[in-house]
Order: C-alpha cells, then sequence, then structure tokens
C-alpha cells in the first residue's frame, strides 16, 4: 500500500473535448505538502482542480486520497463526502448571506475539528474586518476572493484546492497575504494544490511545481529546477525567463556561439562534441562590463525596482536579456553600446 | 452511460416536461383524425376570413401598442416632469383591465343612448347625440380594447431596458455630437430592440389568443374559429386543426420572441460598467406635453374603464346585490392558491432537476413545453378535453375501469391542471431567470461544504429565490383572476368566478350587469399589480 497522501494515476481531466489535460500522473508525498500547477489560460488547470473535487468525473485512471480511491471509471466519491475544499476563482459567497454569514458556513463544518482556525483569526489575516457585516454585491472581486479563501481554509479539509486565490487581491495585500496562507498552511498542515499563472506566486507557495502546456503535465518538480533546469523548450517558452541562442558544443565544458564567442559551464546533460544546439541563456546568466570588448546595442532597458533587465541585439539579431542591479553605478540608454564581461561563465548549461 | 445521470429530480423534471407538452402533441395529432364537413365547408366560405381578421388585428394592436408603450417607457425613464413617479407605477395598471372587460366598458360608454349620451344630455340637455357620438365597435374597438389592455407588456420590458441603458451610452452619443432625436434613433432605441421586440411579441401572443373582446365584437378570427367549430359544429379534430395553424403563427413569433431575449443578454448590464442616468428635467410646454401624454394614457388605459364599470354599478344596484360577491371571491382566490402552489412547487422540481443534472435533453424539453403560454387558452382547454376523451376511450375503458372524465373534465383538478399548462411557462421561466442569476459555483460550494442537493435546495436556493417566488404568485394571481376562456370551459357546473360571471351577463347583452363583477375583478387585480409593481420598480 502507497503512503502518499494523494496519488493521481494516469488520468485524463476533461471538462469539453477542446479543454483537456491527458494522461497526468502525479503524487502528493506527506500531509501539509503545497505543491502548485502553472499553465496558460483554458489550458484545463481548473477542470483538474474540479475533478479532484468530485464536480467532475473520470473516465480513466483514478485518484487516492489518503489511500483510498476517490474517483476512478466505476468510483466516484461525491463531492460532498470528500472533505476536499475548493476556493473558486470567481465569485462563489453565497448572494443572500453577508460576509461573516458566509465564512461561518466554514467554520460550521470544521466543529469536531481540534487544531483549526478561528473565524477572527482568518478574518484578521485575510482583512476583511471592514466587510463583515457587508453582502457580496457590496464589496469587490478581490474581496469577495479573500471572503471565498476564509470560508475555504475554516473547513479545515483534507485537501485544500485553490483556484487563482489571489488574482484579483490587491498588489499592497498580496504579498503579505501569500506569506501568511504559505504560514497558515503549514502550521495547519493542510495539503494544498494551488492553481496560478503567476509563475513567481508558485514559485514561492509550492514545495514543487506542475507546468501544464499542450495538454500535458509537462514538468513536476521543484520550483528551482523547473525554473534553473526546465526541460523542455516549452517551458523555457512557457517561463519566458530567457532566450534560446544556437550554439556548437566544443568540449566538456564549453560551447561556441557566433556572437558571444565562448562559454563555459556544467553541462547538465551531456552532447557530444561538436553538437548543435540550442542554449538557454537567462539575464542573470551573463555580467556586465565597461571594459569588456564585446559590445553590444542596447535596444530595450525595463526597470523592475531592485533590478534592470536590458534587451542587447547581437550582430546576427539575437535579442539577449542581461540583469542588472538597480544600484549598478551608471546606465545606459537605448542604442547605446553595453559591454558583457569575458570569459562567459554559466553555472548550469542547459541546452535542448 | 447516459441512465447514470438519472436520478429522482431528472426523472420529475422530464414527467412535468411531458405533462406540459400534452396539448401540443394533441394538437399535432388531430392531422391523423378525420373531421367532418364542415371542415370542406369552413374552406370555401370563412377560413380566410380568419386568418385576414388576425392579421388585421394584429397589426393594428402591435402598431398602438408600440407607440403608447414606448412613448410612455421613454418619458419616464428619461426626463423628470411633473408626476413622472406617480405614471411611473400607475401605468402598470392597465395590466388589471381585461381586454374583454375594456370592450364592455368602451361599448358601454359609446353606444346609443350609453353613458357618453347620458353625459352630454346631463351637460347641454335633450337632443339626438348618438348620431355625434363616435361607435368603437368591431375591428376598431377590438383594436383599442386589446392595445390598451395589452400595452403594458411593452411598456413594462422597454422601460427596464431604458433603465438599465447606462449613462455611459448616452454620453457617448453626445460626444459624437448626436442631436435628442438622432440619439433616441440611433443609440436609445436599438439598444432596446431586443426588449421591444420582445414586449411586442407577447402582445401579438396574447392578441392571437384573444377570446373574450372578439366574441364580444363579433370578429371572425382564428380563437373564435376554433371555439365555434367545437360548440356549434361539434367537432373538436377541426377545432384542434385550426388550433394547429394558429400554432405556426404563435410558434413563429415564440421563435421571434426567443430569439431577442437571447439578444438582449448582451445588452445587460455589467455592475462595473454601468453608470445610473442623470434625468432630464423638462420646462414649459415640453413638460405640459410629457404630463398629458402619460395622464391620457392612464386614463384611457385604466381610470375610464374603472369609471364606467363604477358609473354602471353605481346606478344598477340591483345587480351588485344579486351577486354573491362572497362565492365569486372564495371561488378566485381558491383557484389563485392552488395555482400558485402547483405551479410554483412543480417549476421548482423542474428547474431544480434541470440545473441538477445540466442535461441538454432536458434542456430542449423544458423550452418546447413552457410554449404553454403562447397557446390560447381555448386551444388547451380543448385539447384537453381531447386528449382526456382519447385516454378514457382508448386505455380506461380497455382496460374496464370507470370513467375518469368526470374526474378531469368539469371539475376544479381540471380547471387548474389546464391553468397548469396554460401558465407553466410563467412561473417556470420566472424561477429560471431567477436562477440564472444563481451561479453554479455557487451551488458547487455548498457541495464542498459537504451540504448534499436537498440541503443545498433547502438550505441555500430557496432563502435566495423567496422574493422571486412572491413575484412569480403574484403574477400568476393576476393572470388567473383575469383569466376567461380555460375558466369558461373547464369549471364545474355553477362553479362561477367574476371573470365568468362578467362574460356570462356580457354575452346576453346585459352589460350592466357585468360591471359590478367586472369592477371587482379590476380592483383585486389592480392590488396584486400594485404589490408587484414594488418589485418591478426596486428590481
Amino acid at each position: 500500500m502507497s503512503k502518499n497522501f494523494l496519488e493521481i494515476e494516469n488520468v485524463t481531466f476533461a471538462a469539453s473535448a477542446k479543454c483537456k489535460v491527458n494522461n497526468v500522473s502525479l503524487v502528493i508525498e506527506n500531509e501539509g505538502d503545497i505543491i502548485c500547477l502553472l499553465g496558460p489560460s483554458g489550458i484545463g488547470k481548473t477542470t483538474i482542480l474540479r475533478t479532484i473535487a468530485g464536480l467532475e468525473k473520470i473516465q480513466s485512471g483514478k485518484i487516492l486520497l489518503k489511500n483510498n480511491i476517490i474517483s476512478s471509471k466505476d468510483i466516484h466519491v461525491e463531492p460532498e463526502n470528500r472533505n476536499i475544499s475548493l476556493a473558486f476563482q470567481d465569485n462563489s459567497l453565497f448572494p443572500h448571506y453577508n460576509v461573516i454569514q458566509n465564512i461561518e458556513f466554514g467554520a460550521d463544518r470544521n466543529k469536531k475539528k481540534k487544531k483549526s482556525l478561528t473565524i477572527n483569526e482568518v478574518i484578521k489575516f485575510l482583512h476583511l474586518e471592514h466587510i463583515k457585516k457587508k453582502f457580496p454585491h457590496q464589496i469587490s472581486s478581490g474581496e469577495a476572493q479573500r471572503a471565498s479563501l476564509a470560508r475555504a481554509l475554516l473547513t479545515k479539509p483534507d485537501l485544500l484546492l485553490l483556484d487563482e486565490p489571489l488574482s484579483n487581491v490587491d498588489q499592497s495585500f498580496k504579498e503579505e497575504i501569500q506569506v501568511k496562507l504559505k504560514q497558515i498552511l503549514t502550521d495547519m498542515k493542510i495539503t494544498t494544490i494551488i492553481v496560478t499563472h503567476d509563475s513567481y506566486e508558485a514559485f514561492y507557495l509550492g514545495a514543487k511545481c506542475g507546468i501544464i502546456l499542450d495538454r500535458q503535465l509537462k514538468q513536476y518538480d521543484d520550483p528551482y529546477n523547473v525554473y534553473h533546469f526546465p526541460n523542455s523548450i516549452e517551458v523555457v517558452n512557457f517561463l519566458n525567463r530567457g532566450i534560446l541562442i544556437p550554439a556548437k558544443v566544443t568540449g566538456e565544458n564549453s560551447l561556441e556561439n557566433q556572437d558571444l564567442g565562448t562559454i563555459k559551464g556544467n553541462f547538465i546533460k551531456h552532447y557530444p562534441k561538436g553538437s548543435d544546439v540550442q542554449l538557454l541563456l537567462q539575464p542573470e546568466d551573463l555580467e556586465h562590463d565597461d571594459k569588456s570588448n564585446l559590445k553590444l546595442e542596447v535596444v530595450d532597458r525595463k526597470f523592475r525596482g531592485t533590478n534592470f533587465i536590458y534587451t542587447l541585439k547581437t550582430l546576427n539579431n539575437l535579442l539577449i536579456p542581461v540583469f542588472v542591479h538597480s544600484h549598478h553605478v551608471h546606465q545606459h540608454e537605448v542604442d547605446e553600446k553595453f559591454g558583457i564581461k569575458r570569459p562567459i561563465n554559466i553555472d548550469h548549461i542547459v541546452c535542448f | 452511460m447516459w441512465g447514470k445521470n438519472i436520478n429522482i429530480w431528472y426523472l420529475s423534471s422530464f414527467l412535468i416536461s411531458i405533462v406540459v407538452a400534452i396539448p401540443i402533441i394533441t394538437v399535432f395529432g388531430s392531422f391523423f383524425e378525420t373531421t367532418s364537413n364542415y371542415t370542406t365547408i369552413l374552406k370555401d366560405t370563412f377560413l380566410y376570413d380568419y386568418i385576414f381578421n388576425s392579421l388585421l388585428l394584429l397589426i393594428g394592436v402591435l402598431f398602438v401598442t408600440f407607440i403608447v408603450g414606448v412613448g410612455c417607457a421613454y418619458l419616464v425613464s428619461f426626463y423628470k416632469f411633473p408626476g413622472v413617479n406617480f405614471f411611473k407605477w400607475t401605468l402598470i395598471l392597465s395590466f388589471a383591465v381585461p381586454a374583454y372587460i375594456y370592450a364592455y366598458s368602451l361599448t358601454a360608454f359609446f353606444e346609443n343612448y350609453g353613458t357618453a349620451f347620458s353625459i352630454l344630455k346631463f351637460l347641454f340637455g335633450e337632443a339626438n347625440y348618438n348620431s355625434y357620438i363616435p361607435k368603437f365597435d368591431g375591428m376598431m374597438g377590438a383594436i383599442i380594447s386589446i392595445s390598451f389592455s395589452l400595452f403594458g407588456y411593452v411598456y413594462v420590458l422597454t422601460r427596464a431596458s431604458f433603465h438599465y441603458q447606462s449613462q455611459n451610452l448616452i454620453e457617448l452619443g453626445k460626444n459624437l455630437g448626436f442631436s435628442k432625436k438622432k440619439s433616441f434613433f440611433k443609440i436609445i432605441l436599438p439598444s432596446a430592440r431586443p426588449a421591444i421586440v420582445a414586449g411586442l411579441s407577447l402582445v401579438a401572443m396574447e392578441t392571437l389568443s384573444d377570446f373574450g373582446s372578439v366574441s364580444f365584437f363579433g370578429i371572425s378570427t382564428l380563437t373564435t374559429g376554433i371555439y365555434n367549430a367545437w360548440i356549434s359544429f361539434d367537432d373538436l379534430t377541426l377545432a384542434n386543426r385550426l388550433s394547429f395553424y394558429l400554432l405556426i403563427f404563435i410558434l413563429g413569433l415564440f421563435i421571434l420572441e426567443n430569439l431577442s431575449r437571447k439578444k438582449a443578454q448582451y445588452h445587460s448590464p455589467s455592475k462595473d460598467g454601468f453608470k445610473s442616468k442623470s434625468l432630464i428635467a423638462l420646462k414649459d410646454y415640453k413638460a405640459f406635453f410629457a404630463l398629458f401624454f402619460c395622464a391620457i394614457v392612464f386614463f384611457i388605459s385604466f381610470l375610464f374603464p374603472v369609471l364606467q364599470m363604477f358609473y354602471w354599478t353605481l346606478i344598477f344596484p340591483k345587480h351588485l346585490i344579486d351577486l354573491n360577491l362572497t362565492e365569486l371571491f372564495l371561488n378566485t382566490i381558491l383557484l389563485v392558491i392552488l395555482s400558485s402552489i402547483v405551479l410554483i412547487s412543480l417549476a421548482f422540481i423542474s428547474n431544480y432537476g434541470s440545473r441538477v443534472s445540466r442535461s441538454k435533453f432536458l434542456q430542449i424539453l423544458t423550452i418546447f413545453s413552457i410554449s404553454g403560454y403562447a397557446i390560447p387558452g381555448i386551444i388547451l382547454a380543448v385539447a384537453f378535453i381531447t386528449f382526456i376523451s382519447w385516454f378514457d376511450n382508448n386505455i380506461i375503458s380497455f382496460f374496464g375501469f370507470d370513467t375518469i372524465k368526470s374526474f378531469f373534465i368539469g371539475s376544479v383538478f381540471g380547471l387548474v391542471l389546464v391553468y397548469f399548462v396554460r401558465f407553466y411557462s410563467l412561473a417556470s421561466n420566472g424561477l429560471k431567470s431567477a436562477y440564472l442569476k444563481i451561479n453554479y459555483s455557487i451551488d458547487e460550494s455548498a457541495y464542498l461544504l459537504g451540504y448534499s442537493k436537498f440541503k443545498t435546495f433547502k438550505n441555500i436556493h430557496i432563502p435566495y429565490l423567496k422574493n422571486s417566488v412572491l413575484l412569480i404568485g403574484l403574477l400568476i394571481a393576476i393572470e388567473i383572476i383575469k383569466e376567461l376562456p380555460i375558466t369558461l370551459i373547464m369549471r364545474p357546473f355553477n362553479f362561477e368566478t367574476f371573470a365568468t360571471t362578467a362574460y356570462i351577463f356580457a354575452s346576453q347583452d346585459l352589460l350592466e350587469a357585468a360591471a359590478a363583477p367586472s369592477l371587482f375583478l379590476i380592483l383585486i387585480a389592480s392590488f396584486f399589480i400594485l404589490i408587484t409593481s414594488r418589485y418591478i420598480l426596486n428590481d
């Protein structure tokens, strides 16, 4: 008998013929683990959550929660009997009850459970004090989303499913709520699956991240590996945190690019000498150096608060992103030349 | 696989839809039966008259209701003038006056030696005024009676649409340099078009199914033809065939109305983009014109028939004394209560069944079965009797049981059953639109909070929908109080309502005796309308 908390075995999630994710297998090993699912809009992330919650049936594979089959071709435990809570992305508050009454519905379900949040705690942490007595139509979508999250948290479910839980929440609260949410979920040991399209949110909240692309779970790994060691070109393109440039493998630890010259580092996968590959170049891989003789033209500059990301054009018209700390002594304007430190050393070389 | 989705909700919903669809099935079934010689006679003689008169009546009524309904809705929605708030809700009172009672009033006032004659005589002394008083009888009388009784549909729906037109839309017109006239024709009217079409379609359906006023004015339309085929020529099959032609006509309107409603969804305001209108204050002659227009419509549509009936009730008190008011009131209220309970309960089951099972087949069947409102009451009654007779003759007698005709025909039970078919769309559509406001994720949230389907229905849906249910109950009450042909045909022997009593007196040319029951009918219906208007105005 498996000891995994949740197991999804070869399940095809389908809300319609168009919205389908095929043959998904993943596990959540321990109670209290948080995982995130990332993917573009309309790919089927919400369908996955709805199916796990029991709102959709499956035609193949099986889903086991605490070693019990909750969904398979022949078994379907009704949603009300699963003790799985789902906070919907849209407003799913009961329209004829005010916010506090809506939240109390969640508390009603966990009365018998020992270690649980109190209504006041959850209201305070989600900044809902001022809207307690208001009805759903009187509050903003961000507030409704927080109230919905409060209700879901209070049920103290075996498995909590959050569908874009903070997508409408104000930026000013978002980071604080992310921190507290993670803290509460960890303290209460609530196993959680979060669907989001914000990769930073996923990397922060999830112990593991699943990337869903082209109707498949493309990669399921910890956030560091997903970012630094993407397993396919599709994942690189989806995360949009680097570019692929052509290069030729010249040795055990080196490659050659026509514009950048020799690039050294540790290959994470072996390629024979002379192979033509696509090298993943991320903004932090190159270093700025005004004294370098490798000068590229600045075509764009994005200010990101703590840093700038310069986009540089090579002779072969490649557009390369380079990260520079925002306290760097000087700035380069568009059309100016920008020096890249040589030799180029990259910690880990990812090629396709 | 499909069997897995069938549960008690699905089955109930399916059965209800089938029961409501029985009259349509029966009407279609008439094509497989033989008819009497009257069919040939009818084809050679009156059939084209029936069709021509029905069309003429329809065009006339649509024209008048469009002008009056849209005109009033426009004035009270966009302008401030003396009495505007009063007219906003009093114009709805025209719903309380059935077309047949309007017809009695019109005749009573303008006929030779009628009320108009008495007024002139009182003011100017004895003279031959009859030749100067216009006569509103025949087709003209029917058009006026039906139009002023039904323009409320166009008024209410158009007003709601105007009400929800955002200020942004009007400001957009100004921004583009449009004059008020151009804004009206290019922006305001086109965006209210689905609502206007929906209102006019309802008027058209009611006009084609009108029996009371056309029979009173002696106009041969398809509806009176159906009645004659059945009553005068005892040819139930032909009555059903005529019903079929009328149904085809009405089906076209029904589809048109449905299509325009679908379009109306695109015009529904979103919470974020809506900006309420600032009303334009009218001054001088413009304010007077607006006031005059609304006042004259209110007078003609409501005050005139009420005053006429009140006047006759006063000058012929004997008829009022002879009237068994308590019995008529109790009978009317009994029908209202029974029908409301049956209609709302079954509409609830059907809607919830459709929602829970999410079956496309059921949804299609539901749409088909709610067309009962589009079918004239007279057709429903005839079709129901046909079906029961067929069922009794073929099924019941086959098994050797006693006849069930008396249980269904000429009984309160049968009457309520036909009301159910006729007004089911009112209850079902009302609940359906109320349900549309509950996002399906609300149900799913309840399931995920551990609520069963029944508990979700009881604890989430019923509390949320209680206001809508009350409103639907009120609308059913108004319809049943006014309903004539079904009550006339299906009622038990000696069981009278205000509507049937008024009709019976009027058909015997005893208009003065019809005044008292008509007046009470209008007053009771007005009471319900005034409560209903609170909801309409608030929502």
